[in-house]
């Protein structure tokens, strides 16, 4: 590479001075390190708020109708801590809400997207900075909209996280609770649009020089991917949303309509069509970062390049095309012309192959490494480990004909909880375990990160198994109480005990709050480069400055090149920058005793 | 991995008892596929902990890609032929249920014995209408019912089920039979009785506050007493018919694909 071009790099992205007011720098800040930051914060905070929620359904499934020990006489005033149906199925649904769009999203594609890809690629900033700051604060909005529903007449929202009409008109909710939460998914969604034609035109544009497509890490790969999902398909559901919308406040009747008691020319399916079009990639979009992020610890940690890079990155490809056209097992159970219903169940299957590739490629990664159990490691491979649950139950619901028994039930909850929940929140753990250092400049209490992780994964596995056996056993999902139906009244101690173990895994959630202010605070002063790892983002300090590089890296070789017999006879370690010159001679028998 | 341990019936960990003709082909799905599950599952994890303990921080690593040809056929054979056994299993016999049994609704439709129900479902009951002696629907012989639904053993009992407000779903777990009801459609589903008793009927799609409360109770009678109990029926629903009550017609012509 000649002077002109490094330099066309350099023109393209001037380094720009660091800002000096407060409001610049921390709040209305154009830096995606800091934007990064807002969402982390923002996403945990209504992880604790959607995880709250999650307890109070789990007591209610153990002990229906009693008052809610702690929570109760602090939100259940009126009823004397008891949750009432009215109440309960506002909680499952502002739970489901909220976990999807207002915690794993901004974590894991807010926090990590905005993190990871301008600094992997070796970039200064996002393309579009400017867009980023609204993107947040349009986010920010949507999380106000939330808080409002709260406080709605009637209550919040309480169709369901899916929000089929008619029940979420006017018909069956009626109350501003259901209307700020249908506004809320429409903000939210403008704000995921804005974040990914950000990171799609960040990725295309602002790779450093060297960094071809398949030299990005696959962390980069999967939020990359992420946000083309979510540039295609957060429309759709914008759509749907903005015309429930109308419906709810401005009388019309797209989703409307009815025999008898309720009049109207709508037709509800079409929501669902349009939910699930996007709401099929949406399950997508929260698990690739994760996908990507765990690809590349699980190299990181093994110390062995990542296995078959090219076909982990083809299989994440092939996941996010199939992705958008497996959406209808969602909707077996409506009627659908059976034709339709076994074309979704063939593609449904297709969408397996792909996603073994990965997971082999993930088995053989490990496989002859030098494991190092770090936090970060360890959650990776819990992530492998939930995540393989969660694919493999996937396997009965696609299919028509087990979803006839299992539709409905706890399976499918028990099943999209070890997918979504567990394999994104661990994901989202090992990301925070891993870039930590370099975020905050600090260094996290290994300690307490390896009690953290074994509390949470032995009791997440616990809480979504009771769940998949409950579904197996019969029991459909969002009842307030299942022991109405005497084929559900045998399974009170499996919910019992299941609830017992989502407040342990609750209570464990504490370890990591103390250690990651803790430590954000008073934790040993990081290295730039503390887990001996090549990427771009371990070759400047930790904290990266405003600019995140003084000179713009060249890229040299793909992110995995660990265990190379070259590198350690030449450097004396097992591992090698992404930019870094290889030298030419060998290296001093001394620093060869060293490594 | 107790998930998937010999279930039960009606107590224990299990899927609730089968009472239909036709469940089986469902639960030995089901079961089979657990087997690969179960299967796949130990696997993935034996090789990670071995992973874990074998090749651990004082173990050299590999210098390896994986992009060898023999690497990368094996990693696609693997996840060929997963996806031929298990899914395509799960493939072949979903089809062929659905073919001829579940979606088979032509056959149901041709068998002399068989019972027609028309379902409307509302927050939070289910309304429950039979043709009555002139095989006609809303006329004052018909049989009407509120969240109960009696059937004989043994024949195939073909229900259409419509929605006046929200979307529910006819849930019967022990007869293995589901299907939402949608305002604006008529949908279908049939089932065959093998077992007399009665059973649970539940709302499997949240519907509102009450949603746990939309129960309905199905009894199988023998086919006599289903006779028996069937003219009784008509002959009390004639008596009480109020030509007035116009809330309480409803009902459709019955035809193999009804539309509202």
């Amino acid at each position: 590479m000649d002077a002109a071009e490094l330099k066309a790099y350099e023109e393209l992205q001037p380094i720009h001075p660091d800002p000096a007011s407060f409001l610049r720098r921390y709040v209305f800040s154009l830096d995606h390190k800091v934007i990064a930051k807002q969402f982390l914060w923002a996403g945990l905070i209504f992880l604790l708020v959607g995880g709250t929620l999650a307890m109070m359904i789990r007591w209610q499934w153990a002990y229906p109708g009693q008052p809610v020990p702690v929570l109760g006489p602090l939100l259940l005033k009126n009823s004397g801590g008891v949750i009432g149906p009215a109440t309960y199925m506002t909680v499952f649904t502002m739970h489901g809400l909220i976990m999807i769009f207002f915690a794993i999203t901004p974590i894991l594609i807010g926090a990590f997207g905005n993190y990871c890809i301008p600094l992997m690629i070796g970039a200064r900033d996002m393309a579009f900075p400017f867009l980023n700051l609204a993107s947040f604060w349009t986010f920010a909005l949507s999380l106000v909209l939330v808080l409002c529903s709260f406080f709605g007449q009637l209550g919040a929202a309480g169709a369901g996280w899916t929000t089929y009409p008619p029940l979420s008109t006017n018909i069956g909710t009626p109350g501003n609770g259901q209307t700020f939460m249908v506004a809320a998914i429409f903000v939210t969604g403008v704000s995921s649009i804005m974040g990914g034609i950000n990171y799609v035109t960040t990725v295309i544009r602002h790779r450093a020089p060297g960094m071809g497509y398949f030299r990005m890490p696959l962390t980069v790969w999967g939020l990359w991917l992420t946000a083309i999902l979510n540039v295609l398909f957060v429309p759709v559901l914008g759509s749907a949303a903005l015309l429930l919308f109308l419906d709810r406040v401005f009388g019309t009747q797209f989703f409307i309509a009815g025999a008898a008691a309720v009049k109207g020319g709508g037709d509800p399916i079409l929501f669902q069509h349009l939910f699930w079009i996007f709401g099929h990639p949406e399950v997508y979009i929260l698990i690739l970062p994760a996908w990507g992020i765990v690809s590349d610890i699980l190299s990181f940690f093994s110390r062995k390049p990542a296995n078959w890079y090219r076909g982990s990155v083809y299989a994440m490809c092939a996941v996010t095309v199939l992705s958008a056209v497996v959406y209808g097992h969602h909707m077996f159970m409506t009627g659908m012309n059976p034709l339709l219903g076994q074309s979704f169940m063939l593609l449904t299957l297709i969408i397996s192959v792909p996603a073994e590739v990965l997971f082999l490629n993930w088995l053989r990664t490990i496989w002859r490494g030098s494991i190092r159990t770090d936090p970060p490691m360890l959650f990776a491979l819990g992530m492998v480990f939930v995540f393989g649950l969660g694919g493999l139950t996937g396997l009965y619901l696609g299919a028509t004909v087990p979803d006839i028994y299992l539709h409905d039930t706890m399976f499918v909850v028990g099943h999209f909880h070890l997918t979504m929940a567990a394999a994104s929140f661990l994901g989202s753990l090992a990301a925070i375990y891993y870039w930590f250092p370099k975020m905050f400049g600090r260094t996290m209490s290994p300690g307490l990160g390896k009690l953290h992780f074994w509390w949470s994964v032995v009791l997440i596995t616990l809480v979504f198994s009771g769940q998949l056996i409950a579904g197996y056993s019969g029991q459909s999902r969002r009842l307030y109480d299942p022991y109405q139906y005497s084929f559900l009244q045998h399974l009170r101690p499996l919910n019992q005990y299941t609830s017992y173990a989502a407040f342990i895994l609750l209570a464990g959630q504490f370890v990591f709050i103390y250690n990651f202010i803790h430590s954000m605070v008073a934790g040993p002063k990081a290295s730039d480069n503390p887990w001996s790892v090549g990427t771009l983002e371990w070759f400047t300090t930790s904290p990266p400055p405003h600019h995140n590089y003084d000179r713009i890296p060249l890229v040299l070789r793909g992110p995995h090149e660990f265990a190379d017999p070259e590198v350690r006879h030449r450097l004396g370690r097992d591992w090698i920058g992404q930019a870094e010159v290889l030298p030419e001679v060998a290296a001093t028998p001394a620093t060869l005793r060293g490594a | 991995m107790l998930l998937f341990a010999a279930p039960l019936e009606g107590h224990g960990y299990g899927m609730p008892h089968d009472a239909s003709l036709d469940g089986w082909r469902i639960d030995a799905l089901i079961n089979e596929t657990s087997f690969f599950v179960v299967l796949l599952f130990v696997l993935m994890v034996a090789w990670m902990l071995w992973a874990v303990f074998r090749h651990g921080r004082n173990h050299q690593a590999r210098f390896d890609h994986g992009t060898s040809r023999r690497s990368i056929a094996v990693a696609l054979g693997i996840a060929a032929a997963i996806f031929f056994v298990v899914d395509g299993h799960l493939f072949v016999n979903s089809v062929l249920s659905w073919r001829d049994v579940f979606g088979n609704f032509a056959w149901a439709e041709s068998q002399p014995q068989a019972v027609r129900v028309e379902v409307n479902a509302h927050q939070w009951s289910w309304a429950v209408r039979y043709a009555g002696p002139d095989g006609k629907f809303n006329t004052p012989d018909d049989i009407v019912l509120l969240n109960e639904v009696v059937v004989p053993q043994g024949a195939p009992i073909l229900f259409q089920l419509v929605s006046t407000d929200v979307i529910h779903a006819f849930n019967i777990p022990n007869m293995r039979a589901k299907i939402d009801v949608v305002p604006g459609m008529v949908n279908r589903l049939w089932f065959t009785p093998r077992e007399t008793g009665e059973f649970d009927i539940a709302c499997a799609q949240h519907c509102g506050a009450n949603h746990y409360k939309m129960k309905a109770k199905l009894t199988v009678l023998p086919r006599a007493d289903y006779e028996r109990w069937a003219a009784e029926a008509s002959a009390n629903s004639d008596r009480a018919f109020d030509p007035d009550d116009k809330d309480s017609h409803w009902g459709w012509e019955w035809s193999e694909h009804s539309r509202i």
